[in-house]
């Protein structure tokens, strides 16, 4: 589904910031990727960069997605492909509802794909499904989009808007961080309604706690814009216990091969 | 492109209304001189006391000067290359009484415009006054509203058929010397709306007024009074084109109201004059009075504007505020683009008791434009218990325009409550990207933050025209993404 | 009758620099600097009416009578100790009625590569460093504006305090401006110039205060230089006599990740007009302009602010408040300045009234600016009285009204002064809000 080879990506102000030094990833449909890592590692920038964010540059290596290249898409060409990206920090749009949103996203993207559009009491019924997931109240529907919402609410808006969107390619960026023990069951839960057969979502995150909750079938390391090392759910475990130092020397050590 | 160059791109949205109608005009000579307003008098055939206010405000206005301090550059308009009166040619001379007797051109204009005057094509619900130049071209639903006891009419209209009202009330609100363009308004004034609404009475469907510049020489000094006798209601709606020429045009208006006792008024503007080009050529220079006087108890009185037109705004519709428990608002929207400068807010003037104003207004500037905010809040000694509540917010768009919040306030009653508070934010990268990724090209996440900016004050429009200005809003900031 | 007022309000200032003869011959620096402000005062008209920064208040009080020059006058000066700084015992300047006093002045407490000293000594020394300096501030940011021409057509004295780079002075410096009590109208003018080099710290209390009940003109310019990561905290306060015109001029540059605070606290003087300009010089600075203000009976009180952000990256506060009584008129307009290209900016300005009195006036215009979009400013005004809710909570909790309203009052006052680090000046301004406070009970004014 998604295959990433050899990605390189700099700050487009400042070139000589190199943030991935040679990325290789690839993810198929019905799996779930976990991608782990300290900060400043370049996880948070991994997703940016597969979501389209104009900050960043490609200066070598691809994206794949079903095969085709999608580089030269916009952010939103690349959503239309059924790429989502729930943001670590969401960004607040005031006077604008999270319904109004929500349904001319979901039928800009329905359009595009050739899926039959929504009418605004299709759509009403459609979301009010999805808020269930979220454990959140109709009224949710009717607020400003992030405007005012408590950090827990804004985590919970983007798996919310995951579920009513229906993304074949989920990056969940941090999106576990900086809730509590509630929340984040709530948000491991709607993760793990959403995923199937025929979609994939990448956990990316700081802390091994989500992993208690979603079952990762693969789990990745990022260190110093590289992946470090790749596994199963005993890597993050392993991960928990020794932090990521052992992976440091290894990238030390071994550096041009990993 | 980055975002920021994309928004900067996008700034320009082709204006649709900037079409001529070629009629044949009435010959009038340029320039301003007693003379010129003894001929409009003499033209309209207006009664001795219309022609004794008017030279009385040409008198007022020969001693003015032109003032300099709104937030505007602009070369000052050469007054004598001005014509002053621009009335087509008619079949006996005469106002049409029927719309056989309109010149299809104008018709046509109108429909143009989506704003058909034909019988079979009329709006629902809206009563509309077309002002075309310096004259009312008809006046739909105007049998219907006399069921009601409703005056609609032009203002030229009104002054033959009731001038005991029009004398009573014309500038009884802006006085004739009021400042340097109601004066000339009030020396020059053309044709404009009229509304009487009498006691008891909600006025059953909404009242509208399509001006429309065509005339490349002429300016426009249209003249609407709007009364609400005790205990009634009405809820009236300007709308404003004018055709692309290089040249710039002058409109000078004057609106008064006035709200008895428990009456109301809901006055809302969407105003898209022509704006000039990228360069700053041509445009109207939009300077106008509107106030409003809440002469009885618990009246209210309500301004809603949508500014996205006009080389140069300049305009701030107010309210006094005389009766107890009276209410004043101002909602405005003032979006500037490309070289556009607008200098726009309001005066909440708190005389009686428990009066209460809320000014809502929010700035956008894009492109090279200039966007200000001002307005005044003025409590006076005897206002006890007065409450204002004001938010100002600003847009950017762009690096190259600037917005400007000029709030004054001033309080002489320690039992009122004033309160004032004013931001000043861009759309953001982020925002455009987040939206982006919801799946929305940038023309529709700028349309959508934009929209979500204004809201508290495009809800307040009425619902016939809230799609409208909804629209222009886009139009206005979207365009050439490259 | 109209006339003659115009014509004396138009000479006014030049009617009085027919004083200036006697201040020349010590320094031809300073002589120099007095003649060309003498000529700028001929050349600018006094402000107006008409004009918008002029528009709320009327300098007639100012313009009505004639004055002396302060040093002309001989004067009995009395014991003035007590209002020494405890902190600032060995690092105090006093000027009495505009001349230096060395006999009240100490700067034993000041580490001796901090040079300090009164502008007239070291003019006759033809110091370098005070070349450099004086006027370059406020000439910068005050164009056209009489009244600094004014103060330099009279500069003869006043403080220069230059610390060099890297150093902390841990003493707050006192700057002492007392005005004597005297049978004649005097007018007296006052020079602070405060440069901290880079990397230094230094805190500064310019203080003004009036010994009796009598009219007198003050002018005193401060100019702040605060260069690359410095930290200038400068602190206000006048009390001067309640018959005074208090008109002052403040000119901050603030440069490269430095920190310009200042606090302003006005008490005294019958009208009284503060224009604190803070220019940023470079990217990433800081700094707050803060005021209070505590006005009763007739005293009319000005404050034009103005912050101007010239360069990316800066965060500036500004919270002003103002107490309102008697028949007094106060008078707010804080401009903030966001030029072209100066992107990143927060700035956040907040004028809070509290109007208690029927015969009271506010006037506040917080006015924003923009030239550039990645910005965050705010401002907000607010005028009201004391909040009924409040005053009606603390009875329910058995305080009598005035113990209510003094409580309100003060805690509205505090906010603004609780960040000034001098003890004894916060101590002193406590007892001062609670001196305001305890007069002010306004019978019109019932729950």
């Amino acid at each position: 589904m998604l295959e990433i080879k050899d990605l390189h990506v700099c700050v487009e102000e400042d070139p000589s910031e190199k943030i991935l030094k040679g990325v290789n990833l690839t993810i198929n449909e019905g799996e779930i990727h976990a991608i782990m890592g300290p900060n400043g590692s370049g996880k948070s920038t991994l997703s940016k960069v597969v979501a389209g964010h104009e900050a960043y540059e490609v200066t070598q290596g691809d994206i794949l997605y079903n095969g085709e290249s999608i580089l030269d898409l916009e952010a939103d060409e690349r959503a239309h492909l059924g790429i989502f990206l729930a943001f670590q920090y969401p960004v607040e749009v005031p006077g604008v509802t999270n319904k109004n949103l929500l349904r001319q996203a979901y039928n800009t993207i329905a359009e595009e794909q050739g899926r039959e559009e929504l009418d605004p009491l299709q759509f009403e019924d459609h979301a009010r499904e999805q808020l269930k997931l979220v454990d959140m109240k109709e009224e949710f529907l009717e607020r400003s989009v992030n405007a005012g919402f408590s950090g827990g609410e804004k985590k919970r808006n983007e798996i919310f808007q995951m579920a009513v969107l229906q993304p074949k390619l989920s990056f969940l960026d941090e999106t576990d961080s900086g809730l509590d023990i509630d929340a984040l069951k709530i948000v491991a839960n709607g993760i793990n309604e959403l995923s199937g057969e025929d979609n994939a979502v990448v956990l990316v995150t700081h802390y091994q706690r989500i992993l208690d909750y979603v079952q990762p079938d693969h789990v990745h390391v990022m260190i110093d814009g590289k992946i470090a090392k790749s596994g199963d759910k005993d890597l993050a475990i392993k991960l928990e216990e020794q932090g990521y130092d052992w992976l440091t020397d290894t990238v030390s050590v071994n550096g041009e091969q990993q | 492109m980055s975002e920021t160059e994309a928004l900067e791109s996008m700034v320009g949205g082709e204006y649709k209304y900037g079409f001529t109608t070629d009629v044949e005009y009435e010959d009038f000579p340029k320039g301003i001189n007693e003379d010129i307003i003894r001929e409009i008098s003499r033209r309209k055939d207006e009664p001795e006391w219309v022609l004794e206010f008017r030279l009385e405000a040409f008198e007022k206005w020969k001693q003015m000067e032109e003032p300099d301090w709104p937030n505007v550059e602009y070369e000052k308009p050469d007054f004598e290359n001005i014509q002053y009166y621009s009335s087509t040619k008619k079949k006996d001379g005469k106002k049409a009484e029927s719309l056989d007797d309109v010149d299809p051109q104008i018709l046509e204009t109108y429909e143009k415009l989506g704003i058909p005057l034909q019988e079979q094509k009329q709006l629902q619900g809206i009563a509309v006054d077309a002002v075309f130049d310096s004259e009312s071209i008809f006046t739909t639903f105007k049998e219907k509203l006399a069921e009601a006891g409703v005056i609609f009419c032009s203002i030229s209209e009104a002054i033959q058929d009731h001038p005991e009202i029009v004398k009573e009330y014309l500038g009884s609100v802006v006085p004739k010397g009021d400042n340097f363009y109601a004066a000339l308004n009030s020396a020059v004034f053309s044709d404009g709306s009229f509304v009487y609404v009498p006691e008891d009475t909600v006025c059953p469907m909404e009242l509208s007024t399509y001006f429309r510049i065509n005339n490349m020489q002429s300016g426009q000094f249209e003249r609407t009074l709007i009364i609400c006798e005790d205990n009634s209601h009405v809820s009236y709606l300007e709308g404003c084109t004018a055709p692309q020429y290089q040249e710039n045009q002058l409109h000078a208006a004057v609106v008064e109201l006035v709200a008895l006792e428990d009456a109301e008024i809901k006055y809302s503007t969407i105003q898209n004059w022509y704006s000039g080009d990228e360069k700053g050529q041509g445009g109207i220079f939009n300077f106008v009075t509107k106030r409003g006087h809440c002469r009885g108890d618990n009246s209210k009185i309500s301004w809603t504007q949508v500014e996205t037109g006009s080389a140069i705004t300049w305009k701030y519709p107010s309210v006094i505020m005389q009766g107890d428990n009276s209410v004043g608002e101002f909602y405005s929207v003032a979006v500037t683009n490309q070289r556009q400068q607008a200098d726009t807010g309001t005066k909440m003037i708190h005389v009686g008791k428990n009066t209460k104003s809320t000014i809502i207004s929010k700035g956008i500037s894009a492109g090279e434009s200039n966007n200000s905010y001002r307005g005044l809040v003025k409590i006076s000694p005897r206002a006890d218990g007065a409450q204002n509540y004001s938010v100002c917010d600003s847009m950017l768009i762009g690096q190259t325009c600037g917005a400007h919040t000029f709030p004054y306030i001033e309080s002489a009653n320690p039992t009122a409550k004033v309160e004032h508070e004013a931001s000043t934010s861009r759309v953001g990268e982020e925002q455009i990207f987040y939206l982006q990724q919801r799946g929305m090209d940038e023309d529709d996440a700028i349309s959508l933050i934009v929209n979500g900016f204004a809201k508290e004050v495009l809800q307040e429009l009425p619902m016939e025209f809230a799609v409208e200005a909804d629209k222009l809003l886009g139009i206005k900031l979207e365009g050439s993404v490259g | 009758m109209g006339k003659v007022k115009q014509q004396k309000e138009r000479t006014f200032l030049q009617d009085l620099l027919n004083f200036q003869g006697s201040l020349n011959g010590k320094s031809k620096f300073l002589d120099e600097v007095r003649l060309k402000g003498a000529e700028e005062v001929r050349n600018i008209p006094f402000p107006t009416k008409k004009l918008e920064d002029w528009k709320f208040i009327s300098l007639r009080d100012l313009y009505k009578d004639s004055y002396e020059l302060a040093s002309d006058l001989d004067v009995d000066v009395p014991d003035i100790s007590e209002h020494y700084l405890p902190e600032s015992k060995g690092a105090r300047l006093t000027f009495i009625n505009g001349s230096f006093s060395a006999e009240h002045s100490s700067t034993e407490d000041i580490p001796e590569e901090v040079l300090i000293g009164n502008i007239a000594k070291l003019a006759e020394e033809d110091n370098d460093l005070l070349k450099e300096h004086l006027n370059k501030y406020v000439e910068n940011n005050f164009e056209e504006d009489v009244f600094s021409s004014f103060n330099k057509a009279f500069l003869k004295d006043g403080v220069f305090v230059y610390v060099p780079e890297g150093l902390t002075v841990d003493v707050p410096l006192h700057l002492l401006f007392v005005q004597t009590d005297a049978d004649t109208n005097y007018f007296t003018t006052s020079r602070s110039v405060v440069v901290a080099d880079k990397e230094s710290e230094v805190t500064v209390v310019e203080d003004h205060i009036g010994l009796g009940d009598n009219k007198y003109f003050n002018l005193p310019v401060v100019e702040v230089n605060a260069e690359e990561e410095s930290y200038v905290k400068h602190t206000k306060i006048q009390r001067d006599s309640r018959e005074a015109i208090h008109i002052a001029r403040t000119a901050a540059f603030v440069h490269h990740h430095a920190n310009y605070e200042s606090y302003t606290i006005t008490r005294g003087a019958k009208l009284s007009r503060n224009e604190p300009r803070i220019s940023q010089r470079d990217e990433e600075v800081e700094f707050t302009v803060d005021g209070l203000v505590l006005i009763d009976g007739d005293q009319v009180s000005d404050t034009h602010s103005v912050m101007d952000h010239r360069f990316s990256h800066c965060e500036s506060h500004q919270l002003h408040k103002c107490v309102i009584t008697g028949k007094a008129h106060s008078v707010f307009n804080g401009k903030i300045f966001v030029r072209k290209d100066a992107q990143k900016i927060d700035s956040f300005q907040e004028n809070r009234n509290l109007l208690l009195s029927r015969k009271g006036l506010v006037n506040t215009k917080p006015q924003l600016e923009i030239f550039a979009d990645d910005v965050v400013c705010t401002h907000g005004a607010t005028v009201g009285q004391l909040e009924q809710d409040e005053l009606f909570y603390l009875m329910s909790r058995g305080l009598n009204e005035q113990q209510a309203r003094e409580m309100l009052i003060y805690a509205f006052a505090l906010e603004t002064i609780e960040n000034i680090t001098v003890d004894s000046v916060q101590d002193l301004l406590v007892d001062e809000v609670h001196r305001f406070t305890e007069n002010q009970l306004d019978s019109e004014l019932t729950v």
